[in-house]
């Protein structure tokens, strides 16, 4: 404005120094101004530019995200969205994101910001964030660099310069990314950098080949059996138990096939009595296994390491001579679970045999048609829990009905509580009504009415999605 | 215990007790409640002193006296509370209880205003004949003192306008030219007040009110304009402070057009009254506003249920910017003022945001404001939109996505 910055100089040196000039001011404040001094015109002035103001021009608006929206759900839905967002049972989140998608509901806009806040941190909710956002996903990625997980994983960079001069987080995402798109071009990349790479780098990128793995990474891996670093080796191993008719399988079933036969519906094993050179090669670790002999633990690893085809299931009930069954058992597990064979899993769950830490993992690998009668025949030696706490979830119906009959039936001592917590969200949403979920649970915060309050939970949360 | 000095009056037994400390306990029970008053630190009340006390009267061990000065201090001085507190159970709300004290207060603080005023003149006069130069050292320290003068002066108002041109000094830049809008600005409110009895008598309340004068609720109820309408509630901005919360409730007539703000206050960490209805829901009713020639804070008299709203009319910017225009011309001290925008579309302003209208105009958004729900909601495509705005820039408090409000602060 004409005579402001005047006025201000004759405010910062004073009027005795410097005499306001108001001749300068527009003259509409020179008329009102009439006999007033430097403060007055200075109002004046003030108001006359706050009242000049005019609109700022020059700005694009931001093009508009294209496509359409989905319809809403119901506001009881939306309600209890905006709950969990706030800290309400919020480990039901992904399960409201699922059942909505599937059902062909969108999210209001304006939770999502606070929906994209809480995948940033959390991958595993970022595929369902994206799809609750539609449209507006990739326009909010374009804006905030911190939800740029919501463009779609699929345009990830495949630039090769990531992949020769990026970070160590940025090359491990660009190698997966590859290995999902083209296996043998993942395993060519690596082969370039494979021998500048450190120990550890080695390491974290021969876990990525767990994804995809095929005959064609085996002249690879067995490579990798000769690296420098023993971590390095034992991985390659153990990828090379995993493809099947390798070398190395043919390998290991040789050594199990010298040190055990079968002849007369028992089991001979003659245990071996030195590692070899081409044993180490192949990952057999010479050490001493805590509790238990050196020369039964060496066996035990080759017959864990070699095919399930070098032996056959029936031979989980043979006697055994040469070393206790136990050995051979727990072995079995092992290469079970790692071929994920349901006819081998059935043999050693069904026959008591000795599985350790595998259990809960054969369970999983039997058909889900036979988890409950599987489960009837452990739980006298195994907690419940552990047995069903590794099972996928929703788990299929009947599975869930025996689990929340049996909570029915217990009272409310403390040592139910974990389960009664597994089973609260691994319900699948047809049992949510359940018998226990109508019954009074009383005052006290016990693990009883935690369960009913998250089936209620669920199940309002389904009728309001339908 | 020990008890010595003790005795009894008709409506009073007293004694003193000699405890662990040098100095023995003063107790005194009044028989009527009974109230109890003992000097010992015990938190249990009534103490064993006390009931000590009571016991020994009871069973006749205290004989009767004259009541010590002590004990007759107390006891005067509990009467005349209870005599007051009756009274003000009694009085009616907005009855003045003695009209004639009343005037005598209202004139001394009245008074205590125009010294504070004429103080404030001439130290306003004082810097600006020798300059602020050199503000940047002393103008922090000597605005809060004088800020502090204010509120001795009964002009609260006056003291916060104070308060915010020391903010003001040495922030950035143009702090100078900031800072002789503030002071210009006060400077017009001591002047105006110089000549309260010249002005029209909306312009002389606005005044007052902005010297801090407050008008009694039951005045505003009983007195204040009335205006009859369903009330779109177009958002709230909440203020939280270290001492204070302030709650700004902003209202549109649906008929009227009339805009209204619904002031709340509650301290620090308490709770705020319950909304009338939710930004974007229509309350039926009356509101009564408070004296001014730019009628804007009102109490509100609900006569039916809240309603839903659809999506309400707004402005175009020019028109937005004029509307705030017009509310300087009444009232040249009006800081914030309610809008709302229709069909604006978000764009960037540097690190902040801005709103674009359909012809291009845009206004900022106020800096650090949060906007990503408004992004989410907005997707590019335009959006209604009200706000508060100030200089500073606007602050968006609900948009609508479609017809269905959502709040944004």
């Amino acid at each position: 404005m004409r005579g402001w910055d005047g006025l201000v100089s004759s405010a910062l040196l004073g009027t005795e120094r410097r005499p306001p000039r108001f001749e300068e001011l527009p003259e509409k404040i020179q008329e009102q101004l009439g006999e007033g001094g430097l403060l007055d015109a200075a109002a004046l002035a003030t108001l006359y530019k706050r009242a000049g103001r005019i609109p700022l021009e020059g700005f694009t608006p931001i093009e508009p995200a294209v496509g359409a929206d989905r319809p809403l759900p119901r506001p009881a839905a939306i309600r209890r969205l905006a709950a969990m967002l706030t800290g309400f049972q919020t480990t039901a989140l992904g399960e409201w994101l699922r059942a909505a998608d599937e059902r062909g509901w969108g999210v209001p806009p304006e939770h999502l910001p606070a929906l994209a806040e809480y995948a940033r941190n959390r991958a595993q909710y970022r595929p369902l964030v994206v799809a609750a956002a539609g449209r507006r996903a990739s326009w909010l990625a374009d804006l905030n660099p911190d939800w740029r997980f919501l463009h779609d994983a699929v345009v990830e960079s495949n630039d090769p310069a990531i992949w020769t001069h990026g970070n160590a987080l940025q090359r491990r995402s660009w190698l997966r990314s590859l290995r999902r798109r083209d296996p043998a071009a993942a395993v060519e990349a690596l082969r370039e950098v494979w021998p500048a790479e450190s120990a550890a780098t080695r390491l974290e990128f021969l876990g990525l080949l767990f994804d995809q793995l095929s005959p064609a990474d085996e002249e690879f891996c067995e490579a990798a059996l000769d690296d420098r670093a023993k971590e390095v080796r034992r991985a390659a191993a153990t990828l090379l138990a995993r493809i099947p008719g390798s070398q190395y399988g043919e390998r290991m079933a040789q050594r199990v096939w010298s040190h055990l036969s079968v002849s007369q519906g028992v089991i001979a094993v003659t245990l071996p009595t030195r590692v070899d050179a081409s044993m180490q090669r192949d990952g057999i670790d010479p050490q001493p296994h805590e509790g238990l002999g050196k020369r039964a633990w060496w066996f035990r690893q080759i017959l864990a390491a070699a095919p399930l085809s070098a032996s056959r299931p029936e031979q989980v009930t043979m006697p055994v001579e040469g070393c206790a069954p136990e050995v051979l058992q727990v072995a079995w597990a092992e290469a079970a679970v790692r071929e994920r064979s349901a006819d081998w899993a059935r043999a050693l769950l069904t026959t008591n045999a000795r599985t350790d830490n595998r259990t809960a993992e054969l369970l999983r690998i039997l058909p889900p048609d036979e988890w409950i009668s599987a489960i009837e025949l452990l739980r006298a030696r195994i907690d419940l829990a552990d047995l069903v706490g590794g099972l996928p979830v929703p788990w299929p119906a009947p599975l869930a009905t025996f689990v929340l009959d049996h909570l029915a039936k217990v009272g409310t001592a403390r040592n139910w509580a974990r389960l009664a917590s597994i089973a609260a969200r691994a319900v699948p949403a047809d049992v949510l009504d359940h018998p226990i979920s109508r019954e009074p649970t009383g005052e006290e915060d016990t693990w009883r009415r935690r369960l009913v309050e998250t089936l209620t939970f669920r199940r309002e949360m389904y009728e309001e999605l339908s | 215990m020990k008890w010595s000095g003790a005795g009894a009056s008709e409506r009073a037994v007293w004694g003193l007790c000699q405890g662990s400390g040098k100095q023995p306990y003063q107790t005194v029970v009044e028989l009527a409640g009974p109230a109890f008053k003992c000097s010992c630190p015990s938190r249990k009340f009534p103490c064993k002193h006390a009931l000590g006390l009571l016991f020994l009267w009871a069973t006749g061990e205290v004989s009767s006296a004259e009541e010590p000065e002590w004990v007759s201090a107390w006891l005067t001085e509990r009467s005349t509370r209870a005599e007051r507190s009756a009274e003000r159970a009694e009085k009616k709300p907005g009855e003045v209880a003695d009209p004639l004290a009343a005037q005598q207060r209202a004139s001394r603080r009245a008074d205590r205003v125009s010294a504070g005023m004429a103080e404030l003149q001439s130290w306003l006069d004082d810097q600006v004949r020798r300059g602020l130069s050199g503000f940047e050292q002393r103008g922090y320290s000597e605005l809060s003192r004088l800020a502090a003068r204010m509120v001795d002066a009964q002009a609260p108002g006056v003291a916060g306008a104070v308060r915010r041109a020391a903010g003001v000094v040495g922030r950035g830049h143009g702090w100078p030219g900031e800072l002789l809008e503030e002071l210009s600005l006060i400077h017009l409110v001591v002047s105006a007040h110089g000549r309260l009895g010249e002005l029209p008598p909306s312009l002389a309340d606005t005044v007052q009110s902005r010297i801090g004068w407050t008008v009694e609720t039951a005045r505003v109820l009983a007195e204040g304009e009335k205006v009859e309408d369903d009330w779109l509630v177009l958002g709230r901005v909440i203020e939280p402070d270290d001492r204070l919360t302030v709650r700004r409730l902003w209202l549109r007539g649906v008929t009227t057009g009339r805009l209204a703000l619904i002031l709340n206050f509650a301290p620090a960490g308490r709770q705020l009254d319950p909304l009338p209805a939710r930004p974007g829901e229509l309350v039926p009713g009356v509101l009564s506003f408070y004296p001014g020639a730019l009628p804007m804070r009102a109490l509100l008299t609900q006569t039916a249920p809240r309603l839903p709203s659809p999506r309400p009319g707004g402005l175009n910017a020019k028109q937005a910017l004029a509307s705030y225009v017009e509310s300087l011309a009444a009232d040249p001290w009006n800081e914030r003022w309610p809008l709302v925008l229709a069909a604006v579309r978000p764009a960037r302003n540097g690190e902040n945001w801005a709103l674009v209208d359909q012809a291009g105009d845009a206004l900022e958004v106020l800096p650090g404001v949060d906007l990503w729900t408004f992004l989410a909601v907005s997707a590019g495509d335009p959006v209604t939109v009200a706000g508060e705005w100030n200089r500073a820039g606007f602050k968006p408090m609900t948009c609508w996505d479609g017809d269905r409000p959502v709040i944004l602060s």
